[in-house]
């Protein structure tokens, strides 16, 4: 499992750049077109739940934001190849965005819908704490000075952060909570109609596709960043 | 292990000003509580239950600094490193000695506290079981944030950050009364997680 990054690769990563941003923006707009104007509103929240389109995905990728990262980490325990380390602090950031963005959404959503802006429920509350695990990650990097340490630590509490994956996961199961359980599974026939999975579908790539670009620039910045470290040291 | 914690808990005897400093902000933080929430008493035993967990978790998130960092600057940590092979048991000397040093008061202190809060001797009993469950807990988490983040020096910011949402499920279980098995549980869970990330800190910081 010896992959090796070299110069090829990173031109061939700066010159997809301009499409990946030109596919995500298309593709945004597309699901938004479906998501607003395309897709009939909800019988009894009516045009509040559009906000859903973004909600849904956003929450998804945060958690698999965190599961790659995780995973990354151990994986760069095991084979000790740097790539993987670049892979966890390329991905960190983005993670942290649509964690927001869920939280954000949510919120948005809860204010009609249930009447206040935040309720203390597990679902909500194991996010913002996934919101705090991206926030340790990233910033205990950037408080080690040694920054070959700075990887290996933020690595360690990265894993150990990984508890909280299969809390938020399975809470709406556990604990009686405000939050609805997950609508959408492949090993069942979803309880939403095909209408609205339509454009949820299109958000979810949409959605894919910013973390694939914004992650593959932060790669590129995390190489140079590398390379001037070991200048340095 | 046991010259260890004897010359960790007479250095601490020497200098009794830390000892001092943990209790008084303990007990200052449950003052807080009347001045901010009015005198009922049924309202204060309510609230009493469940600030005294904030209480605990700030008293340790305070004194993290204090575990290794010491020991780590005035190169004392490399000495014992190099004299012990199996790091575990400098690890567990020091869960014994943050935990006699800095817990230990506050669970004096505790019924004391509770009496002025009007709870009765039951509850009293509880909550102290409670807490001396989770204080275990919590020190363990303390202990491998603190050897983590050795080499970021005053950052006791970002360690409240990292230690905060790992003593949630502390504080969600400890404040129910009837679930001090699943407490029981996390502190367990948590020192076989820590005693494995404190030493892998530790040799990291003591190549």
């Amino acid at each position: 499992m010896y992959i090796k990054i070299n110069n090829n690769h990173i031109e061939l990563i700066k010159s997809a750049n301009p499409y990946l941003i030109f596919a995500t923006i298309f593709v945004f707009i597309i699901g938004l077109y479906y998501s607003l104007f395309q897709s009939p509103p909800d019988y009894i929240q009516g045009d509040s739940m559009r906000i859903m389109y973004i909600h849904v995905p956003s929450a998804w990728f945060a958690l698999m934001t965190y599961s790659i990262l995780a995973g990354s980490c151990v994986l760069w325990f095991i084979t000790r190849n740097p790539l993987f380390n670049v892979v966890a602090r390329s991905i960190a950031q983005v993670g942290m965005v649509f964690t927001l963005m869920s939280l954000i959404t949510g919120s948005i959503w809860g204010k009609p819908t249930w009447g206040v802006w935040w309720v203390w429920d597990a679902r909500l509350t194991s996010m913002l704490i996934l919101f705090f695990l991206y926030i340790a990650y990233i910033f205990l990097w950037q408080a080690i000075s040694n920054k070959e340490l700075a990887s290996k630590i933020s690595a360690a509490l990265a894993i150990i952060g990984f508890i909280n994956i299969p809390i938020i996961k399975f809470s709406v199961d556990w604990w009686n909570t405000l939050h609805q359980p997950a609508s959408i599974s492949k090993l069942s026939t979803p309880s939403i109609d095909i209408s609205m999975l339509i454009p949820l579908f299109i958000m979810t790539i949409a959605c894919f596709l910013f973390l694939v670009t914004v992650s593959l620039i932060r790669f590129r910045l995390v190489l140079i960043e590398n390379k001037m470290l070991r200048t340095i040291n | 292990m046991l010259n260890l914690i004897k010359r960790d808990l007479l250095l601490s005897f020497y200098s009794s000003a830390n000892f001092f400093f943990t209790v008084s902000f303990f007990v200052l933080i449950l003052i807080l509580i009347p001045f901010a929430f009015g005198t009922q008493s049924d309202q204060l035993k309510l609230l009493f239950k469940g600030v005294v967990w904030i209480a605990l978790a700030l008293s340790i998130i305070i004194t993290v600094d204090r575990i290794y960092n010491a020991d780590y600057e005035d190169g004392n940590l490399d000495i014992i490193m190099q004299k012990n092979k199996t790091i575990e048991y400098l690890v567990i000397s020091k869960y014994v000695t943050h935990w006699f040093i800095y817990c230990l008061p506050l669970l004096v202190i505790l019924p004391i506290l509770s009496f002025l809060f009007y709870l009765d001797y039951f509850e009293t009993i509880q909550i102290f079981i409670n807490l001396f469950i989770g204080s275990f807990g919590m020190v363990f988490i303390a202990n491998f944030v603190s050897a983590l983040t050795l080499g970021a020096k005053r950052t006791i910011f970002l360690k409240a950050i990292i230690m905060i949402p790992l003593f949630v499920p502390f504080i969600i279980f400890g404040s129910d009364a009837a679930s001090w098995p699943i407490l029981l549980g996390l502190s367990m869970l948590s020192f076989v997680i820590s005693i494995y990330v404190t030493a892998y800190g530790l040799r990291l910081y003591g190549e």
